[in-house]
Formats: structure tokens, sequence, C-alpha cells
């Protein structure tokens, strides 16, 4: 009872006046959801004869997809049943041979994104090279801050000055995605 | 292209599906007269992915960090001993 009341506390925190996604929320949200789901993904995992490792791996997974549904509101609150139907189905498809061919229901269970070495590498310097953009893009893009509170956690005047600086970012990243692309293609060749 | 135009913002815009399907219409129009802009168009969507993939691995980190912390802090223990047991761990 008291992690159901935590979840909805966080939640609350989450709610359209005050969308917070800072890393320490963020924090306190997995908490909460793994205190809540992962007793039931572990024990199913368990009972069906898997190890303490592939519980680990899709719940770890299925908390991925259900943060990209809660942030782009495509999901009921507190949606455990959705969390750990989604852990259920990533072990049944990945751990049991035999259930291959198991429907998945409508779960979108596509996680893995191809990244190729180029892009590993392009990658790593995009986040040492110009970590603040990236973090700053990814805010917006990834966690779907509100533009009023990625002002805050980047320390800028105002939305409109960090809209500015999200646009000079994303044309800056384009140019180095652009050219470096360009010179790794001509590398591999 | 109209010169208030701005290619990033549009693009942008374009690929969120955040058009009118007219505009859409005439923004495909652009993208087929003008190479640059179909240039810019293809890298700013890889840089989509990029960040979506930046994303997602910082996330699966600090995932991973509560797990850690859920496992080896004394105050998650009556936590984490049950889902040992479980496991005969």
């Amino acid at each position: 009872m008291i992690i159901a009341t935590a979840v909805t506390h966080i939640y609350k925190q989450y709610g359209m006046s005050n969308l917070n996604h800072s890393v320490a929320q963020r924090q306190e949200l997995f908490i909460a959801l793994y205190k809540t789901a992962f007793p039931s993904v572990a024990k199913y995992v368990s009972r069906l004869g898997g190890s303490a490792d592939e519980a680990k791996d899709v719940f770890q997974d299925a908390l991925v997809i259900y943060y990209e549904k809660m942030v782009a509101k495509l999901l009921p609150e507190k949606d455990i049943a959705y969390l750990v139907g989604i852990s259920k189905n990533l072990w049944l498809q990945r751990y049991r041979e035999t259930n291959k061919q198991t429907p998945l229901d409508n779960f979108d269970i596509s996680i893995t994104v191809e990244e190729t070495p180029a892009d590993k590498r392009l990658l790593r310097l995009l986040t040492t090279a110009g970590k603040k953009c990236m973090d700053l893009l990814k805010s917006f893009y990834y966690d779907k801050l509100p533009v009023t509170e990625l002002a805050d956690n980047f320390g800028y005047s105002g939305s409109r000055s960090v809209t500015v600086q999200k646009h000079k970012c994303l044309e800056k990243v384009r140019e180095t995605v652009k050219q470096k692309s360009l010179t790794y293609a001509d590398f591999m060749e | 292209m109209p010169t208030s135009w701005n290619d990033t913002l549009q693009i942008d815009r374009y690929l969120a599906n955040k058009m009118k399907p007219g505009d859409a219409l005439i923004f495909e129009a652009w993208l087929l007269l003008q190479p640059e802009l179909a240039d810019k168009l293809q890298w700013q969507q890889k840089t989509y992915t990029l960040i979506q993939g930046y994303g997602r691995r910082q996330l699966k980190q600090e995932i991973d960090a509560v797990h850690r912390q859920l496992f080896t802090e004394p105050k998650h223990q009556r936590f984490s001993h049950k889902i040992k047991a479980l496991f005969n761990l």
C-alpha cells in the first residue's frame, strides 16, 4: 500500500503542472516501479525456470518501453499491469524457445536500436565534444520535457532563449552528423 | 522557397507530423525541387535517431543504477531478499 502511494505521489509530480523529469525524480519513479512490479515478474520467470539475470534483463527493457510511453502520454496512470505484461512477453520471446510462436497481444516490444560501429563512434564524439547540446536535445526529444523546464534545468533565462538554443544545437549536431558520417563512410571504403 | 521559411524548423515539424496535410504536400514538393533540403532532412532524421539512442542509453544506465541500489543498500534488504529467495539465491 505504501508503494502504491509512492507511485501516486510520483505521478502527481509528473502531472501537467510540474513535469519534472530530473534524474533524481526518475530514480524515485524507477525505485517505486521496481518495488511494485518486479516481484510479480521475478515470480513468473522463476516459476517457468528462468534465472534472476533474465528477470532483470527483461524488466529493465520493459521499464524503458514504459518510460517512453509515459512521456509520450500514451499510458494511463500507474499501469503496473502493462509493465508486468511487457516483461512477461519479453521473457517468453527471448528465453522460451518453444513459445516463439506466442502472439504478443498488443505489446509493442521493439526495443533494440541497431547501432553501427560508425554510429557508436559518432555518438561518442557528439557526447564528448558537445555534451551540453546533446543533453538539451535529449531532454527535449527523448524525455519530452516542456521548454519552461528545460530553461530551468539548463540555466536559460526563459522559454524563448532555450528554444533558440535548442534550434542552434539541432543545426550544429546535424552538421557534425553529416560531416562525420561522410568522413567515416570514406574511411570504411 | 519563402525566405521566412526556416528549413530546420520545417523539417522538424514535418518529421514530427505536426504539419497540416496541405502544408506537408507543399513541403514534399520542395523536397523534390531542392536537393539541399532533402539532404538536410536526411541528416536531421539521422540526428533524431542518434538522440533517441543517446536517450535510451542514458536511461538504461539510470535504471541499472537503481537496480544496484536496490540490491546492495541495507534499507532495501527486505525487497532484495524476497527476490533472491525466488531464485534460491
